[in-house]
């Protein structure tokens, strides 16, 4: 049984006339240990798709429909109380900018007290202790000296390790990290994804990684979910996704990367723009950027099928399998 | 041999960060002085910039190259050294001299959201800038201009009347890259041009700039901080650490043979999809506020290959034998990596 199991997960904005849906029919399974990247476009609903699993959403965005498990309990129906035990006991979060995420007013160390005293009975000098032992963990060199410093005294680089003890803090299972590097220079990216890839090995925590860049996708996670417009495109290991993309849409983003294409040439683009929420195209929600787009891409959703290397919802792929599939059952009776 | 054109010598600046100021303590009678804190940006960058080349400049944040773009583009006077387009000196002209100048050279902003006035429609931004650089044109032919730009950078025409706010963050680039090109210059120093954009749009960006250079054989500074664009689009590249120039080679010899550490670091810290077993190199260390300068190389805090003239000596530009050009001793010296 997985640890954590997303499934029909639609979430939707209120607005006067019509809700705007933001999430359309998104599932997940996310195994203990497991590192699991979502990639997507901005716009694409995937830091949505992380609030959403801890309960995080704004208003005026609910979950209209689909349910989220943690160990076979399920998430979607808690009260705020209730949530409590789970966020940052069970699940962790790690924001995209170091900057902000931390309170400035707050000493490092108060921080990361607050965050354990909040969840369990323990007294001041014994938080203290697991807090510099965490900080240690995040290969804070003097992590007695931090704990005392104000977040504006610490580097970018410093500040998101600091953010990662803070996750660290109530051992959870599952930490969600939502762009973890992208505002950090790629010296110090390098290192922290090293950092969190080791973190989550270490202490057997599932990860979910947020991003857009590939090349982090690459580097840290075993398994990925490609998002376009609310949905969940493609999905499969990650080895497999990167050498040979299914959807066109996965496609047309690796394609586009600057080192698919010779030095100097044209770079592979993807035509047109993501559909707004509030004028999303019928069908397939890709179709009106796809190079394979044809009538019935236009009336219906594809389904998510199999394509030997990674499950995706493309109506190209299903009618190529088809065409194979004669070949098969004649080989059989043979 | 033709003149570069531009090229850059000794420049150095620095930014006030805290006023200085004095007080007089009324008790005891003394004067105190509290000095002002500087930030050193640029510690003497030398550059020449070829006519019709691509120099991307890369390096971290705080080293300096949103400065240079800057000192470039006359948005910032530098306390030393010199700029000169075609052999002419420029950062010592006044506003209205240099208007000649601003005309050759134009700018692409990082941040398209900020870059274009909210309250002008997309005609009164090209306008602007055309009329005040074509004063002999009637009101035909700043028409009929603006439509051919606008088309020529992928946009319909009809969207000279629309405000900034209506477009997607590639077509307000579109519109930025509509209104450098306008006033037909020689040079577009572009700071880091798609870091707000996504993956897809980038490449329609690119695309367009390549194209652009291609057809009126622009001249582009590229600043950037991704290296595999770097790799697509640049024809030479200098990589920045710290308010100094640490290496200078064309792209080839740049991503095949990396001389000076940072940069070897640097290349190594790329997530790539294609060299997924390679390790990045790991620096100790962060890079060092530029509120002191540096009485050495600047890079000597973090460099694997570091000895003791490293941090008295400040390491020279030296030609290597296959046309790049390097500042560290280690190289100069050939130490080895352990």
């Amino acid at each position: 049984m997985s640890l954590l199991s997303v499934n029909g997960l639609s979430v939707k904005f209120k607005q006067r006339r019509e809700d705007l849906v933001a999430l359309h029919d998104v599932s997940l399974s996310l195994e203990r240990g497991e590192r699991l990247a979502i990639v997507g476009e901005s716009g694409a609903g995937k830091s949505l798709l992380g609030y959403a699993i801890v309960n995080l959403l704004m208003k005026p965005g609910f979950i209209a429909e689909g349910s989220i498990k943690l160990d076979d309990r399920e998430l979607t129906r808690l009260s705020s109380k209730q949530w409590q035990e789970i966020r940052g006991k069970k699940i962790a979060m790690i924001f995209q900018d170091p900057m902000v995420t931390l309170n400035p007013v707050l000493s490092v160390g108060d921080q990361m007290v607050e965050a354990i005293r909040s969840h369990t009975r323990i007294n001041y000098s014994d938080a203290k202790k697991l807090a510099i032992e965490k900080l240690a963990h995040v290969r804070i060199a003097a992590p007695a000296q931090r704990f005392d410093q104000y977040p504006h005294e610490l580097s970018g680089g410093m500040r998101q390790r600091v953010i990662i003890a803070i996750a660290l803090l109530l051992a959870p299972e599952i930490i969600i990290a939502d762009e973890p590097t992208t505002a950090l220079d790629v010296t110090i990216q390098a290192e922290i994804l090293q950092l969190l890839k080791q973190i989550c090995a270490d202490n057997g925590v599932a990860l979910i990684l947020i991003t857009h860049d590939f090349g982090v996708v690459s580097r840290i996670a075993e398994r990925t979910l490609v998002m376009y417009a609310g949905r969940i495109v493609e999905q499969g290991p990650t080895l497999e996704i990167i050498n040979d993309p299914q959807h066109p849409y996965t496609q047309g983003l690796l394609n586009a990367l600057p080192q698919m294409a010779l030095p100097g040439q044209r770079l592979n683009q993807i035509q047109g723009n993501m559909p707004p929420l509030n004028d999303q195209p019928s069908g397939c929600a890709f179709h009106p950027r796809c190079p394979y787009a044809e009538d019935k891409c236009r009336q219906q959703p594809p389904n998510f099928i199999f394509s030997g290397v990674s499950t995706v919802a493309c109506y190209a792929i299903e009618d190529m399998l088809q065409a194979f599939e004669p070949l098969s059952e004649e080989d059989a009776d043979d | 041999m033709t003149k570069p054109l531009m090229s850059i010598r000794g420049v150095e600046k620095a930014f006030r960060s805290r006023n200085g100021w004095r007080w007089a303590s009324w008790l005891s009678g003394r004067t105190q002085t509290v000095k002002s804190d500087q930030v050193f940006a640029i510690n003497g960058v030398d550059l020449t910039i070829e006519r019709g080349e691509t120099l991307c400049v890369v390096g971290e944040t705080g080293c300096g190259k949103s400065t240079l773009a800057r000192l470039l583009m006359g948005l910032e006077r530098p306390d030393h050294g010199q700029i000169a387009y075609l052999g002419e000196r420029i950062d010592d002209l006044s506003d209205r001299q240099r208007m000649p100048y601003r005309q050759k050279i134009q700018m692409v902003f990082q941040n398209p959201y900020a870059s274009l006035n909210p309250r002008m429609t997309v005609y009164q931004i090209l306008r602007e800038a055309i009329v005040l650089h074509h004063t002999g044109w009637n009101r035909q032919q700043v028409d009929a201009f603006i439509e051919e730009l606008l088309i020529s950078v992928g946009l319909s025409s009809d969207a000279e009347d629309r405000y900034p706010h209506e477009f997607s963050g590639g077509q307000r680039q579109r519109i930025s890259i509509a209104r450098a090109l306008s006033v037909e210059p020689d040079l577009i120093v572009a700071d880091e041009p798609l870091a707000a954009l996504d993956v897809s749009v980038q490449a329609q960006v690119l695309n367009l700039m390549m194209d652009k250079q291609q057809a009126l054989g622009l001249t582009y500074v590229f600043i950037t901080h991704d290296l595999a664009v770097v790799e697509h689009f640049a024809t030479r590249v200098a990589v920045m650490y710290l308010g100094r120039v640490c290496e200078v080679a064309s792209r080839q010899q740049l991503f095949n043979s990396p001389k000076h550490p940072y940069t070897q670091a640097l290349l190594s810290s790329i997530p790539r999809l294609d060299n997924l077993a390679l390790e990045p190199i790991h620096l100790s260390g962060e890079v060092p506020t530029p509120l002191e300068k540096p009485t050495g190389c600047s890079f000597c805090g973090r460099c694997p290959l570091v000895n003791q003239r490293c941090y008295e000596q400040i390491p020279l530009m030296q030609v290597q034998t296959d046309g790049s050009q390097v500042a560290c001793h280690a190289v100069e010296e050939g130490r080895a990596w352990k």
